[in-house]
Protein backbone atom coordinates (compact mmCIF):
# COMPACT_ATOMS: atom_id res chain seq x y z
CA UNK A 1 0.00 0.00 0.00
CA UNK A 2 2.69 2.45 1.32
CA UNK A 3 4.81 1.47 -1.91
CA UNK A 4 2.10 1.77 -4.46
CA UNK A 5 1.37 5.20 -2.71
CA UNK A 6 5.16 6.44 -3.15
CA UNK A 7 4.87 5.12 -6.53
CA UNK A 8 2.07 7.43 -7.51
CA UNK A 9 3.54 10.24 -6.59
CA UNK A 10 6.82 9.46 -7.71
CA UNK A 11 4.91 9.18 -11.19
CA UNK A 12 3.25 12.56 -10.64
CA UNK A 13 6.20 14.46 -8.92
CA UNK A 14 9.49 12.63 -9.08
CA UNK A 15 10.01 13.14 -5.39
CA UNK A 16 12.36 10.21 -5.57
CA UNK A 17 14.83 11.93 -7.94
CA UNK A 18 14.74 15.06 -5.71
CA UNK A 19 14.92 12.97 -2.33
CA UNK A 20 18.07 10.84 -3.63
CA UNK A 21 19.73 14.04 -4.78
CA UNK A 22 19.33 16.14 -1.59
CA UNK A 23 19.68 13.17 0.91
CA UNK A 24 21.49 10.19 -1.06
CA UNK A 25 23.90 12.65 -2.29
CA UNK A 26 27.45 11.57 -2.63
CA UNK A 27 29.67 13.69 0.12
CA UNK A 28 33.22 13.21 0.80
CA UNK A 29 34.87 12.01 4.81
CA UNK A 30 34.13 14.61 6.74
CA UNK A 31 34.34 15.64 10.53
CA UNK A 32 31.70 16.73 13.40
CA UNK A 33 32.55 20.29 12.39
CA UNK A 34 30.91 19.95 8.87
CA UNK A 35 27.52 19.41 10.93
CA UNK A 36 27.23 23.31 11.90
CA UNK A 37 25.04 24.32 8.99
CA UNK A 38 22.82 21.56 9.69
CA UNK A 39 22.60 22.70 13.15
CA UNK A 40 22.14 25.92 12.36
CA UNK A 41 19.32 24.80 9.81
CA UNK A 42 17.40 23.08 12.75
CA UNK A 43 17.80 25.70 15.21
CA UNK A 44 16.38 28.22 12.60
CA UNK A 45 13.28 26.05 12.07
CA UNK A 46 12.82 25.89 15.96
CA UNK A 47 12.85 29.75 15.78
CA UNK A 48 10.25 29.11 12.82
CA UNK A 49 8.11 27.04 14.63
CA UNK A 50 7.93 28.99 18.04
CA UNK A 51 7.75 32.25 16.83
CA UNK A 52 4.62 31.43 15.14
CA UNK A 53 3.63 30.02 18.40
CA UNK A 54 4.40 33.50 20.20
CA UNK A 55 2.12 35.44 17.37
CA UNK A 56 -0.81 33.66 18.62
CA UNK A 57 -0.44 35.29 22.29
CA UNK A 58 1.99 38.46 21.59
CA UNK A 59 0.34 41.69 20.48
CA UNK A 60 2.41 44.70 19.38
CA UNK A 61 1.33 47.46 20.86
CA UNK A 62 2.60 49.98 24.18
CA UNK A 63 -0.31 48.86 26.66
CA UNK A 64 -0.30 45.45 25.90
CA UNK A 65 2.61 44.20 24.56
CA UNK A 66 4.72 43.18 28.32
CA UNK A 67 1.35 41.85 29.59
CA UNK A 68 1.05 39.44 26.61
CA UNK A 69 4.49 38.52 26.77
CA UNK A 70 4.19 38.09 30.87
CA UNK A 71 0.88 35.63 30.51
CA UNK A 72 2.93 34.02 27.52
CA UNK A 73 5.45 33.40 30.07
CA UNK A 74 3.50 32.82 33.31
CA UNK A 75 0.17 31.56 32.91
CA UNK A 76 0.08 29.98 29.78
CA UNK A 77 0.34 25.70 29.70
CA UNK A 78 4.13 25.84 28.46
CA UNK A 79 4.57 29.04 27.60
CA UNK A 80 7.51 29.25 29.34
CA UNK A 81 9.02 26.26 27.36
CA UNK A 82 7.91 27.55 24.01
CA UNK A 83 9.24 31.69 24.66
CA UNK A 84 12.29 29.94 26.63
CA UNK A 85 13.40 27.87 23.16
CA UNK A 86 12.92 31.24 21.07
CA UNK A 87 15.17 33.17 23.47
CA UNK A 88 17.57 30.81 23.97
CA UNK A 89 17.24 29.90 20.26
CA UNK A 90 18.10 33.28 19.15
CA UNK A 91 21.57 33.25 21.07
CA UNK A 92 22.25 29.81 19.47
CA UNK A 93 21.58 30.94 15.92
CA UNK A 94 24.11 33.77 16.44
CA UNK A 95 26.84 31.13 17.97
CA UNK A 96 26.00 28.02 15.31
CA UNK A 97 26.03 30.58 12.39
CA UNK A 98 29.65 32.10 13.41
CA UNK A 99 30.64 28.24 14.29
CA UNK A 100 29.65 27.62 10.89
CA UNK A 101 31.25 30.69 9.10
CA UNK A 102 34.81 29.45 11.28
CA UNK A 103 35.08 26.12 9.83
CA UNK A 104 34.00 27.49 6.31
CA UNK A 105 36.91 30.03 6.47
CA UNK A 106 39.00 28.02 7.92
CA UNK A 107 38.62 24.95 5.42
CA UNK A 108 38.57 27.38 2.84
CA UNK A 109 35.55 26.15 1.67
CA UNK A 110 34.15 29.72 0.09
CA UNK A 111 36.48 29.63 -2.96
CA UNK A 112 35.69 28.46 -6.37
CA UNK A 113 32.83 27.26 -7.07
CA UNK A 114 31.36 27.95 -3.75
CA UNK A 115 31.11 31.95 -3.40
CA UNK A 116 27.44 32.78 -3.68
CA UNK A 117 26.91 30.42 -1.49
CA UNK A 118 29.57 31.90 0.81
CA UNK A 119 27.81 35.24 -0.09
CA UNK A 120 24.33 34.82 0.70
CA UNK A 121 26.00 32.89 3.91
CA UNK A 122 26.98 36.17 5.07
CA UNK A 123 23.57 37.62 4.08
CA UNK A 124 21.80 35.18 6.37
CA UNK A 125 24.34 35.80 9.41
CA UNK A 126 23.55 39.58 9.15
CA UNK A 127 19.71 38.37 8.93
CA UNK A 128 20.73 36.77 12.16
CA UNK A 129 21.53 39.47 14.05
CA UNK A 130 18.80 41.90 12.59
CA UNK A 131 16.39 39.10 13.94
CA UNK A 132 18.31 39.57 16.86
CA UNK A 133 17.72 43.60 16.90
CA UNK A 134 14.46 43.77 16.02
CA UNK A 135 12.92 40.95 18.41
CA UNK A 136 14.60 42.17 21.81
CA UNK A 137 12.65 45.14 21.90
CA UNK A 138 9.53 42.91 21.93
CA UNK A 139 9.39 42.31 25.42
CA UNK A 140 8.76 46.05 26.03
CA UNK A 141 10.63 46.21 29.09
CA UNK A 142 13.54 48.54 30.41
CA UNK A 143 15.98 46.09 29.12
CA UNK A 144 14.44 46.16 25.20
CA UNK A 145 14.16 49.68 25.51
CA UNK A 146 16.99 51.04 26.27
CA UNK A 147 18.92 47.80 23.94
CA UNK A 148 16.94 49.83 21.42
CA UNK A 149 17.73 53.16 22.25
CA UNK A 150 21.71 52.41 22.10
CA UNK A 151 21.09 50.48 19.09
CA UNK A 152 19.48 53.05 17.24
CA UNK A 153 21.54 55.80 18.27
CA UNK A 154 24.69 53.51 16.62
CA UNK A 155 22.64 53.29 13.31
CA UNK A 156 22.98 57.11 13.82
CA UNK A 157 26.74 57.51 13.57
CA UNK A 158 27.48 56.90 10.03
CA UNK A 159 27.71 60.95 8.47
CA UNK A 160 24.72 61.85 6.10
CA UNK A 161 22.78 59.36 6.51
CA UNK A 162 23.27 57.96 9.91
CA UNK A 163 19.87 60.25 11.40
CA UNK A 164 18.25 59.43 8.58
CA UNK A 165 18.77 55.42 9.47
CA UNK A 166 17.72 56.16 12.98
CA UNK A 167 14.50 58.04 12.23
CA UNK A 168 13.73 54.98 9.66
CA UNK A 169 14.49 52.33 12.49
CA UNK A 170 12.07 54.10 15.05
CA UNK A 171 9.50 55.51 12.54
CA UNK A 172 10.12 59.08 13.87
CA UNK A 173 12.49 60.49 16.48
CA UNK A 174 12.08 58.57 19.47
CA UNK A 175 10.79 55.09 20.48
CA UNK A 176 7.60 54.48 20.25
CA UNK A 177 4.38 52.46 19.59
CA UNK A 178 5.37 52.92 16.14
CA UNK A 179 9.24 51.49 16.45
CA UNK A 180 7.61 48.77 18.55
CA UNK A 181 4.84 47.60 15.62
CA UNK A 182 7.70 48.47 12.86
CA UNK A 183 10.37 45.89 15.13
CA UNK A 184 7.75 43.64 14.84
CA UNK A 185 6.33 43.90 11.57
CA UNK A 186 10.47 43.17 10.65
CA UNK A 187 10.89 40.29 12.80
CA UNK A 188 7.81 38.44 11.82
CA UNK A 189 7.33 39.27 8.17
CA UNK A 190 10.49 41.17 6.25
CA UNK A 191 13.30 39.24 8.14
CA UNK A 192 11.74 35.65 7.64
CA UNK A 193 10.71 35.84 3.93
CA UNK A 194 14.31 37.22 3.28
CA UNK A 195 15.41 34.14 5.37
CA UNK A 196 13.55 32.01 3.54
CA UNK A 197 14.34 32.97 0.40
CA UNK A 198 18.30 33.24 0.97
CA UNK A 199 18.04 29.54 2.80
CA UNK A 200 16.49 28.05 -0.40
CA UNK A 201 19.59 29.18 -2.45
CA UNK A 202 22.26 29.01 0.14
CA UNK A 203 21.27 24.80 0.58
CA UNK A 204 20.38 24.42 -3.22
CA UNK A 205 23.74 25.86 -3.50
CA UNK A 206 25.24 23.67 -1.45
CA UNK A 207 23.26 20.53 -2.97
CA UNK A 208 23.98 21.34 -6.65
CA UNK A 209 28.09 22.30 -6.17
CA UNK A 210 28.37 19.64 -2.92
CA UNK A 211 30.47 20.36 -0.17
CA UNK A 212 33.81 20.56 -0.18
CA UNK A 213 36.50 17.93 1.40
CA UNK A 214 38.95 19.32 3.99
CA UNK A 215 41.98 20.74 2.96
CA UNK A 216 44.90 18.17 3.22
CA UNK A 217 48.66 18.89 3.56
CA UNK A 218 50.02 19.36 0.53
CA UNK A 219 47.62 20.38 -1.39
CA UNK B 1 24.91 14.16 -8.20
CA UNK B 2 24.95 11.68 -10.68
CA UNK B 3 24.44 8.29 -10.90
CA UNK B 4 22.82 8.22 -7.31
CA UNK B 5 19.96 5.67 -8.75
CA UNK B 6 22.47 2.33 -8.30
CA UNK B 7 24.29 3.37 -5.24
CA UNK B 8 25.61 -0.35 -4.07
CA UNK B 9 23.44 -0.02 -0.65
CA UNK B 10 20.33 0.15 -2.18
CA UNK B 11 21.14 -2.34 -4.50
CA UNK B 12 22.25 -4.35 -1.41
CA UNK B 13 19.36 -3.69 0.65
CA UNK B 14 16.53 -4.83 -2.55
CA UNK B 15 18.73 -7.64 -3.27
CA UNK B 16 18.61 -9.13 0.61
CA UNK B 17 16.39 -8.19 2.69
CA UNK B 18 17.21 -9.40 6.12
CA UNK B 19 20.75 -7.74 5.38
CA UNK B 20 23.85 -9.54 5.30
CA UNK B 21 26.45 -7.12 5.20
CA UNK B 22 27.37 -4.68 7.86
CA UNK B 23 27.21 -2.00 5.90
CA UNK B 24 22.85 -2.45 5.12
CA UNK B 25 22.93 -3.21 9.31
CA UNK B 26 24.64 0.20 9.70
CA UNK B 27 22.09 1.41 6.70
CA UNK B 28 19.44 0.79 8.92
CA UNK B 29 20.12 1.18 12.43
CA UNK B 30 21.28 4.80 10.87
CA UNK B 31 17.42 5.15 9.33
CA UNK B 32 15.91 4.22 12.75
CA UNK B 33 17.91 6.38 14.63
CA UNK B 34 17.36 9.05 13.15
CA UNK B 35 13.66 8.70 12.73
CA UNK B 36 13.49 7.75 16.46
CA UNK B 37 15.02 11.02 17.31
CA UNK B 38 12.87 12.74 15.32
CA UNK B 39 9.76 11.08 16.10
CA UNK B 40 11.23 12.30 19.95
CA UNK B 41 12.09 15.91 18.63
CA UNK B 42 8.72 16.47 17.34
CA UNK B 43 6.79 14.88 20.28
CA UNK B 44 8.77 16.82 22.61
CA UNK B 45 8.05 20.27 20.77
CA UNK B 46 4.72 18.80 19.42
CA UNK B 47 2.96 17.90 23.28
CA UNK B 48 3.57 21.78 24.70
CA UNK B 49 2.84 23.23 21.49
CA UNK B 50 -0.14 21.92 21.56
CA UNK B 51 -1.08 22.36 25.51
CA UNK B 52 0.01 25.86 24.35
CA UNK B 53 -2.19 26.44 22.15
CA UNK B 54 -5.03 25.30 23.21
CA UNK B 55 -4.35 26.29 26.96
CA UNK B 56 -7.04 29.40 27.12
CA UNK B 57 -9.84 27.57 25.32
CA UNK B 58 -9.89 24.65 27.61
CA UNK B 59 -10.98 27.30 30.16
CA UNK B 60 -14.75 27.33 30.64
CA UNK B 61 -17.63 29.86 30.83
CA UNK B 62 -18.11 31.09 33.99
CA UNK B 63 -22.12 29.14 35.10
CA UNK B 64 -22.20 30.32 38.88
CA UNK B 65 -22.13 33.80 39.52
CA UNK B 66 -25.59 35.36 39.86
CA UNK B 67 -25.59 38.49 37.73
CA UNK B 68 -27.92 41.29 38.69
CA UNK B 69 -30.68 42.29 36.26
CA UNK B 70 -32.10 44.81 38.32
CA UNK B 71 -35.75 45.60 39.94
CA UNK B 72 -38.36 43.36 39.36
CA UNK B 73 -40.50 46.59 39.84
CA UNK B 74 -39.66 47.62 36.12
CA UNK B 75 -41.02 44.49 34.55
CA UNK B 76 -44.69 44.51 34.18
CA UNK B 77 -46.80 41.27 34.31
CA UNK B 78 -47.95 39.91 31.17
CA UNK B 79 -45.90 42.81 29.44
CA UNK B 80 -43.90 41.65 26.42
CA UNK B 81 -40.95 40.32 26.79
CA UNK B 82 -38.25 42.92 27.74
CA UNK B 83 -35.02 43.34 26.59
CA UNK B 84 -32.70 44.02 30.18
CA UNK B 85 -28.67 44.42 29.52
CA UNK B 86 -26.18 43.18 32.08
CA UNK B 87 -22.75 44.05 32.55
CA UNK B 88 -20.51 41.20 33.74
CA UNK B 89 -16.31 41.38 34.09
CA UNK B 90 -14.94 38.92 31.94
CA UNK B 91 -11.41 37.47 32.08
CA UNK B 92 -9.66 37.09 28.98
CA UNK B 93 -5.53 36.11 28.93
CA UNK B 94 -4.20 38.77 30.77
CA UNK B 95 -7.44 41.05 29.74
CA UNK B 96 -10.33 41.74 31.94
CA UNK B 97 -13.31 43.34 30.06
CA UNK B 98 -16.39 44.33 30.67
CA UNK B 99 -18.69 42.77 28.78
CA UNK B 100 -22.40 43.53 27.88
CA UNK B 101 -24.91 40.17 28.05
CA UNK B 102 -28.80 40.93 27.12
CA UNK B 103 -31.26 38.77 27.84
CA UNK B 104 -35.41 39.00 27.34
CA UNK B 105 -37.53 39.07 30.58
CA UNK B 106 -41.17 37.94 31.05
CA UNK B 107 -43.65 37.47 34.22
CA UNK B 108 -46.95 36.33 34.35
CA UNK B 109 -47.63 36.72 37.85
CA UNK B 110 -45.02 39.68 38.86
CA UNK B 111 -43.43 36.77 41.23
CA UNK B 112 -41.95 34.45 38.90
CA UNK B 113 -40.10 35.09 36.12
CA UNK B 114 -38.83 33.72 32.81
CA UNK B 115 -35.09 34.81 31.27
CA UNK B 116 -34.23 33.55 27.77
CA UNK B 117 -31.43 34.03 26.30
CA UNK B 118 -31.24 36.60 23.04
CA UNK B 119 -28.80 34.31 21.09
CA UNK B 120 -30.89 32.37 18.53
CA UNK B 121 -29.57 28.65 18.75
CA UNK B 122 -29.10 27.79 15.06
CA UNK B 123 -25.77 30.32 14.41
CA UNK B 124 -25.68 32.84 17.33
CA UNK B 125 -27.26 35.93 15.67
CA UNK B 126 -28.89 37.99 18.15
CA UNK B 127 -32.91 38.02 17.97
CA UNK B 128 -34.94 40.86 18.55
CA UNK B 129 -38.57 41.30 19.74
CA UNK B 130 -41.36 41.67 16.71
CA UNK B 131 -44.56 42.54 18.42
CA UNK B 132 -46.86 42.49 15.84
CA UNK B 133 -45.81 39.10 15.01
CA UNK B 134 -45.73 37.67 18.93
CA UNK B 135 -42.72 35.97 18.53
CA UNK B 136 -38.43 36.81 18.21
CA UNK B 137 -37.21 37.17 14.96
CA UNK B 138 -33.42 35.76 13.92
CA UNK B 139 -32.63 38.45 11.19
CA UNK B 140 -29.67 35.82 9.75
CA UNK B 141 -31.56 32.98 8.55
CA UNK B 142 -35.61 34.24 9.31
CA UNK B 143 -35.71 32.43 11.94
CA UNK B 144 -39.09 33.32 14.39
CA UNK B 145 -39.17 31.52 18.45
CA UNK B 146 -42.61 31.95 20.11
CA UNK B 147 -43.05 34.16 23.23
CA UNK B 148 -41.42 31.04 25.47
CA UNK B 149 -38.52 30.52 23.17
CA UNK B 150 -40.14 27.64 21.69
CA UNK B 151 -39.26 27.14 17.44
CA UNK B 152 -41.53 28.16 15.48
CA UNK B 153 -40.33 28.87 11.74
CA UNK B 154 -36.51 28.11 10.61
CA UNK B 155 -33.31 26.23 11.26
CA UNK B 156 -32.70 26.34 14.85
CA UNK B 157 -32.16 22.78 16.48
CA UNK B 158 -33.84 23.96 19.86
CA UNK B 159 -35.58 26.64 21.55
CA UNK B 160 -33.88 29.24 22.87
CA UNK B 161 -32.03 28.91 26.47
CA UNK B 162 -33.85 29.38 29.35
CA UNK B 163 -31.77 30.53 32.77
CA UNK B 164 -31.86 30.11 36.05
CA UNK B 165 -33.49 32.82 37.78
CA UNK B 166 -33.76 34.91 41.56
CA UNK B 167 -35.56 37.16 43.57
CA UNK B 168 -33.58 39.16 46.21
CA UNK B 169 -34.35 42.47 47.99
CA UNK B 170 -36.77 43.07 44.61
CA UNK B 171 -33.75 42.61 42.47
CA UNK B 172 -33.85 40.34 39.44
CA UNK B 173 -30.62 37.68 39.03
CA UNK B 174 -30.01 35.18 36.76
CA UNK B 175 -26.89 32.71 35.60
CA UNK B 176 -26.12 30.96 32.60
CA UNK B 177 -26.50 27.19 34.56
Amino acid sequence: MASRLSEWFDERTGWRGSWTAVFLRKIPKVNWAYTLGSATLFVLVLQFVTGILLTLYYVPEPQQAYASVDYVTNELPFGWLIRGIHHWGASAMVLLAVLHMVRVIAYGAYKYPREVTWITGVALLLLTFAFGFTGYLLPWDQRAYWATVVGTEIGAVPPLVGDFTKDLMLGGDEISGLTLSRFFGAHVWVLPSLTVLLVAIHLYLVVRNGISAPPKRNE
Amino acid sequence: MQGSEERPGRAERSADPEGSTSDVHRRRFLRRAILAIGAGITAALGIPAFAFVTGPSRTGVDEETWIRLGSTASIEPGAPPTLIKATVLRRSGYLTEEQEISVFVTSETGTEFTVLSNICTHLACRVRWVEEQEGFFCPCHNAVFGPDGAVVQGPPPRPLDSFESMVEDGQLYFREA
